[in-house]
């Protein structure tokens, strides 16, 4: 091992967004140097079983900007533990490993884009495409005193999915949210939004 | 039964890790004529009842004895063995869930399945039973898949 002679890189944390996961650090300055840095990770298990091994992250052993995506390493609902060290040629920094293990379990989940169309009379969805991890409850319902909610789940993002056909004058409304089956969690409810047949998307 | 156990996992990303490493790990299974999980009278013949517990042993039976005795030097299959080491760790904890509700009774039948395992287990070198039995995660997956198909709809 290279004698450790680099300030290791300081304040590591994990951004966690829709089952997107970067880690970042501060940046190790050297006047003129290019600093590179290698990521790896420990799961619970290795923590509790292997504590000696520690793998290096998919993307970034090594990586030069002061981030990595490790979205592809955390592929369990686990806490995992995470570390960094900078290298300049030779000369290698210690350790620096984050505070607390990273769980996927606390992403955040937002509620996703959605685009609404009429196809005719018929009432067509269509969701943001999040990644094979998501599911989407869909709501909707005819804009009157009493009505019925229905509710369908889409399995994928990205496509048309047709909900209904809707009556002529009648404003038929939807609203949606995500469900991550890998963390049995689900998003906040999207605004709602309204077509009516032959009109525009109407405002609340 | 396994399914009100089980309902979250992701077993289709546990798949894909194994399908990823399959054909590396087997190649180095030097004992191709023996087996260790798939003795057509073991896993198969398992009935509902003891579906629960004999998944919960197996379970155990990776987590505390394959992964740790198999030793990996390729980053990549180390990555993967880790996802399928931690999604077991996880399910081992649903299961745990489980076991509170008392819903994971392990009777005679299901205690003789899991040992026969580890007897399978024993008779290899160790490095080399540890290989084996990653090379038949595929008929462990297919046996949990089967008896919880209501994780994949």
């Amino acid at each position: 091992d290279g004698v450790a002679v680099l300030p290791a890189p300081q304040n590591l944390s994990v951004q966690s967004t829709n089952m997107k996961h970067v880690l970042t650090w501060s940046p190790v300055i050297v006047p003129e140097e290019i600093i590179h840095y290698s990521v790896e990770y420990q799961g619970e298990y290795e923590s509790l079983y292997m504590s000696h091994i520690w793998i290096p992250s998919s993307w970034c052993s090594p990586t030069q900007g002061p981030e990595c995506d490790i979205t592809d390493d955390i592929t369990a609902t686990v806490p995992y533990s995470l570390r960094v060290r900078a290298t300049l040629g030779s000369l290698t920094s210690a350790w620096s490993t984050l505070k607390h293990p990273f769980n996927r379990n606390s992403t955040i989940l937002t509620p996703p884009g959605m685009e609404i169309t009429k196809d005719g009379f018929h009432l067509v969805i269509k969701l943001e495409d999040l990644g094979p991890q998501f599911e989407f409850f869909v709501a909707y319902w005819k804009r009157e005193p009493g009505a019925k909610e229905h509710v369908k789940m889409v399995r994928r993002g990205g496509i048309p999915v047709h909900l209904e056909t809707m009556e002529p004058g009648a404003a038929h409304c939807v609203k949606v949210r995500t469900f991550v089956k890998a963390i049995g969690r689900h998003s906040a409810f999207s605004q709602t939004e309204c077509v009516k047949v032959q009109g525009e998307a109407l405002p609340l | 039964g396994l399914r009100r156990c089980l309902i979250s996992m992701d077993m289709r990303r546990i798949e894909e890790s194994f399908q990823g490493i399959k054909n590396a790990i087997q190649a180095k299974d030097t004992f191709q004529n023996v087996t260790i999980l798939s003795t057509s009278e073991t896993l198969h013949s398992i009935k509902p009842l003891d579906v629960c517990c004999v998944t919960k042993n197996l379970l155990a039976f990776y987590v505390d004895r394959v992964f740790k005795d198999h030793q990996e030097l390729s980053p990549q299959i180390l990555r993967k063995i880790s996802s399928i080491a931690n999604s077991f760790l996880y399910m081992q904890k649903t299961l745990q869930r489980c076991q509170e509700q008392r819903l994971c009774h392990c009777r005679q039948e299901a205690t003789n399945a899991t040992r026969i395992i580890h007897d399978n287990y024993d008779q290899l070198e160790v490095r080399s039973a540890a290989i084996k039995s990653l090379g038949e995660l595929d008929v462990l997956l297919a046996w949990i898949d089967k008896n919880h198909q209501g994780t994949s709809a």
